[in-house]
C-alpha cells in the first residue's frame, strides 16, 4: 500500500473509525448491562453477561484503534478504489424504498418495481427481458406461495395479491 | 452389530420416497449453489430454512445436510472450469484444477474431484457412525462448565482462523453474543435490548441475520465488480481418470480424507480449513512440489477429498454435543430447533430414527451426487453461462420471500435488509461475518451455561479449571488468544486464515 492509501492518525483512517464504532457499541452494551442489573456472582442477573461482553468489546475495539494509530490503516477512499461504489449504493436505495413500500403497497406492487430497478441498475439487462422477468418472477413466486404453500404475502392497502 | 442394525433402520427411513425426494432436492440445490459463484451453502441453507417447516424433521434436516455436502461437490466444477471458486472450500481447487482444464484435462480434473469427494464422503460417514454414538455416551457426563468452555473454544478457534485482525474477529464474536441475547432472558423473563419493539421479544431471527449478512451483503459486494468469466470452451471428455491419474491421486485422496475428517470435527474448523491444509500437506510431501500451481492432479484430489470429509466430520460436534462447529452447522442447529428438537448427547438414544435416518440419507446423497456431477456435468457447464445481472436480482427476491415466509413478518424483511447493508460495510472494512453468526447462535447457550455453572458452583470460578475437559478447552483457547502476539505464530495464522464468508 502506498502512503496515500495507508494513514495513521488521520480522520480518513477507516480502521480508526471501525474501532471507534466498536468502542461506542461496547459502551452502550456495558450501560445496558448495568441497567438490567448484574446480580451477584452466585446468582448472575440479566445484565451480567451483557456487561462483561461490553467490557470485552471495548477492549477489542481499543486494540483495533491502537493498531490503526501505530501501524496505520487504509483510507476510506482506498477501500472503494477501483470499485463501482455507485452500484451497491443504488441497490441499497432500492432495497430501502422496497422495505418502506412493502407493507402499504403489498408484495406485488413493491416487488415488481424492485426487480425492474435491480435488473436495470446492476448491469443493465435489455428492456425486452427486464420487463417480463420483473413481472413474471414475483408473480410466479406469489402464485406458488399462495396457491401451493398457502402462504399469504402482504397484499397492502389495495389488497392486490 | 448394533451399528449395522441401526444403519439398516436408518436406510428404512432414508429410502422413504418423500425423504429420497428431499435428499435429491438438497443435493441438487447444493450442487447448484456450489456451481454458481456468489451464493454459497450458507445463503442457500438460510434461504431454505423456512421450507423445512413444511415436512417432517427428518425430511427437512436431510435436505439441509444435502445442500451442505452437495455444495462441496459443485464448488469444484466452477473452480476447474471458470477459475472462480463456487464456494469458499473450493478456492484451492482453482490453482491446479483450472490449469489442468487449460491443458485440456478438465475431464480428469472433474472426475478425480468427484471420485475423491465420493470416497471421502463415504469414509466420513462410516467414521461418523462409529465415533458419534461413543462420543455421545461420554458427552452425557458434560456439565454446564464443560459446555461453556467448549463453546468458548469454538468461538476462539473460528476467530483465530478468520482472515484479518484477530481483535476484529473477536469484536465481531462479542457483537454476535450481544445480538443473540436480544429478547426475553430465559431465566428471569426480563426483556433485553428490545427498545420497546414487540417483534424483538422473541429475539432477532437467525434467518434474517444470516440472509442479510451472507445473501444480501454478498450481492452488494458482487455488484461492485463486473465479474468476468473465462469458461473453458472445449468439450469435456474422458471424465474417468487414467491409471496414472489414480496412482498419483490415491495418496492425496487418502490423506485428505483423514485430515479433513479430523479438521471437520474441531470447533471452528471445517471444509475451508481442511482444503487449504490438504493442499499444503500434498505440496510438502510431493517429490516435485514445483508441479503444484501448474496442473498437478494431487492439488485437486487432496483438497476436494478433504473438504468433503470435513463436511461429514462437522456433524459430529453438532449431533453429539449439540454445539455447531461452524456457521453451516449453526444453521442446521436452527433447523433442528425449528422442529422443537435439541441435538446433543441424548438425541442418538432418544431419537435414533432421526440420527440414523440422516446418516443413511448421506450415503444415498453421495451416490446421487456422483451421478449429478459426472454424467450430468454438461448441464452445470450450461448453467455457468447464466448472466449475473439476471441472477443477482433473483437472489434478492428469493431472500426477501424466504425471510418473510420464515416468520410471516415484514419486520424480519427490514432486519434482513439492515443486516445486508451492515454486512456490506463490515466486509468493506475488513470485519468478517462468520464469527458474528456463530456467536449469535451460541450466545444464548453460552450465557445459560455460564450462569448455570456459577449458580451450581456458588460463584466459584475455579469450577472452570477444576474440571479437566473444561480446563483443557480453556487452556487451548488461551493459547490461541495469546498466540498471535508471537511473531512466528502470527505468521502461521496469516497463512491459514481464511475468508469463511465467501
Amino acid at each position: 500500500m502506498t502512503d496515500q492509501t495507508n494513514v495513521k492518525l488521520r480522520l480518513n483512517n477507516s480502521e480508526l473509525w471501525g474501532g471507534l464504532i466498536g468502542l461506542a457499541l461496547g459502551a452502550f452494551v456495558i450501560w445496558s448491562g448495568l441497567k438490567l442489573k448484574l446480580g451477584t456472582i452466585n446468582d448472575p442477573g440479566s445484565g451480567y453477561v451483557l456487561f462483561y461482553t461490553g467490557i470485552l468489546m471495548c477492549g477489542f475495539a481499543v486494540s483495533v484503534m491502537i493498531a490503526a494509530v501505530t501501524e496505520g490503516g487504509p483510507t476510506f477512499a482506498s477501500r472503494w478504489q477501483n470499485a463501482r461504489w455507485g452500484k451497491p449504493v443504488l441497490v441499497i436505495a432500492c432495497l430501502t424504498a422496497f422495505a418502506f413500500a412493502l407493507e402499504p403497497a403489498g408484495f406485488l406492487l413493491s416487488a415488481i418495481p424492485l426487480m425492474l430497478l435491480l435488473l436495470r441498475v446492476i448491469d443493465p439487462v435489455r428492456w425486452s427481458l427486464a420487463i417480463p422477468l420483473s413481472i413474471l418472477a414475483p408473480l410466479g413466486m406469489w402464485w406458488v406461495l399462495k396457491h401451493l404453500l398457502a402462504i399469504q404475502l402482504p397484499s397492502g392497502m389495495f389488497e392486490i395479491g | 452389530m448394533d451399528t449395522l442394525v441401526n444403519v439398516a433402520h436408518g436406510l428404512g427411513v432414508a429410502l422413504l420416497p418423500v425423504n429420497l425426494l428431499y435428499c435429491f432436492i438438497g443435493v441438487f440445490i447444493g450442487t447448484l449453489v456450489g456451481v454458481l459463484p456468489g451464493i454459497g451453502p450458507i445463503s442457500a441453507m438460510s434461504l431454505l430454512l423456512p421450507v423445512t417447516l413444511s415436512g417432517t424433521p427428518e425430511s427437512g434436516i436431510i435436505m439441509m445436510a444435502g445442500i451442505y455436502y452437495g455444495s462441496m461437490y459443485g464448488g469444484s466444477t466452477t473452480s476447474i472450469l471458470v477459475n472462480i471458486p463456487g464456494e469458499a472450500a473450493s478456492v484451492v481447487t482453482c490453482i491446479d484444477g483450472h490449469q489442468m482444464a487449460k491443458q485440456g484435462r478438465a475431464g480428469p480434473a472433474l472426475g478425480i474431484s468427484a471420485f475423491g469427494s465420493f470416497i471421502a464422503g463415504t469414509f466420513s460417514l462410516v467414521a461418523l457412525m462409529l465415533v458419534a454414538p461413543s462420543l455421545a455416551s461420554v458427552a452425557i457426563a458434560f456439565g454446564p462448565a464443560e459446555y461453556f468452555s467448549l463453546m468458548v473454544l469454538g468461538l476462539v478457534v473460528l476467530t483465530f482462523l478468520t482472515q484479518g485482525s484477530m481483535a476484529k474477529a473477536l469484536l465481531m464474536a462479542c457483537i454476535g453474543v450481544v445480538l443473540g441475547l436480544v429478547g426475553l432472558d430465559s431465566i428471569t423473563a426480563q426483556p433485553r435490548l428490545t427498545f420497546g419493539r414487540i417483534e424483538l421479544i422473541d429475539g432477532i431471527g437467525l434467518v434474517p441475520v444470516v440472509m442479510g449478512l451472507f445473501g444480501v451483503a454478498e450481492v452488494l459486494l458482487n455488484t461492485e465488480q463486473a465479474i468476468k468469466r473465462d469458461i473453458i470452451k472445449t468439450k469435456i471428455t474422458q471424465l474417468l481418470p487414467s491409471k496414472e491419474d489414480w496412482k498419483a491421486s490415491a495418496g492425496p485422496v487418502g490423506r485428505g480424507t483423514v485430515l479433513g475428517f479430523f479438521l471437520g470435527i474441531l470447533p471452528g474448523g471445517g471444509a475451508v480449513v481442511a482444503s487449504f491444509a490438504s493442499y499444503a500437506l500434498e505440496k510438502r510431501l510431493s517429490k516435485h512440489p514445483e508441479r503444484f500451481g501448474h496442473g498437478a492432479i494431487e492439488g485437486v484430489a487432496g483438497p476436494e477429498s478433504a473438504n468433503n470429509s470435513a463436511a461429514g466430520g462437522a456433524f459430529i460436534p453438532l449431533m453429539t454435543l449439540g454445539i455447531p462447529p461452524n456457521v453451516v452447522m449453526a444453521l442446521l442447529l436452527g433447523a433442528f430447533v425449528i422442529h422443537g428438537l435439541q441435538p446433543g448427547p441424548l438425541m442418538i438414544s432418544q431419537n435414533p430414527t432421526l440420527f440414523w435416518g440422516i446418516v443413511a440419507s448421506m450415503y444415498i446423497g453421495n451416490l446421487m451426487l456422483l451421478v449429478l456431477n459426472l454424467p450430468m456435468i454438461g448441464m452445470w457447464v450450461q448453467l455457468l453461462r447464466l448472466p449475473y445481472n439476471v441472477l443477482f436480482p433473483l437472489i434478492i427476491l428469493f431472500t426477501i420471500i424466504g425471510v418473510y415466509c420464515s416468520s410471516n413478518n415484514v419486520f424480519d424483511v427490514h432486519v434482513m435488509i439492515a443486516f445486508g447493508v451492515i454486512g456490506y460495510f463490515m466486509r468493506k472494512l475488513g470485519y468478517e461475518p462468520a464469527p458474528l453468526v456463530l456467536a449469535f447462535v451460541l450466545g444464548p447457550m453460552l450465557e445459560n451455561n455460564l450462569r448455570k455453572s456459577l449458580i451450581l458452583s456458588q460463584g466459584d470460578l475455579m469450577t472452570f479449571v477444576e474440571r479437566p475437559i473444561s480446563a483443557i478447552c480453556l487452556a487451548f483457547a488461551l493459547v490461541l488468544l495469546i498466540g498471535p502476539l508471537l511473531p512466528s505464530l502470527r505468521k502461521k495464522r496469516e497463512l491459514v486464515a481464511l475468508d469463511e464468508g465467501a
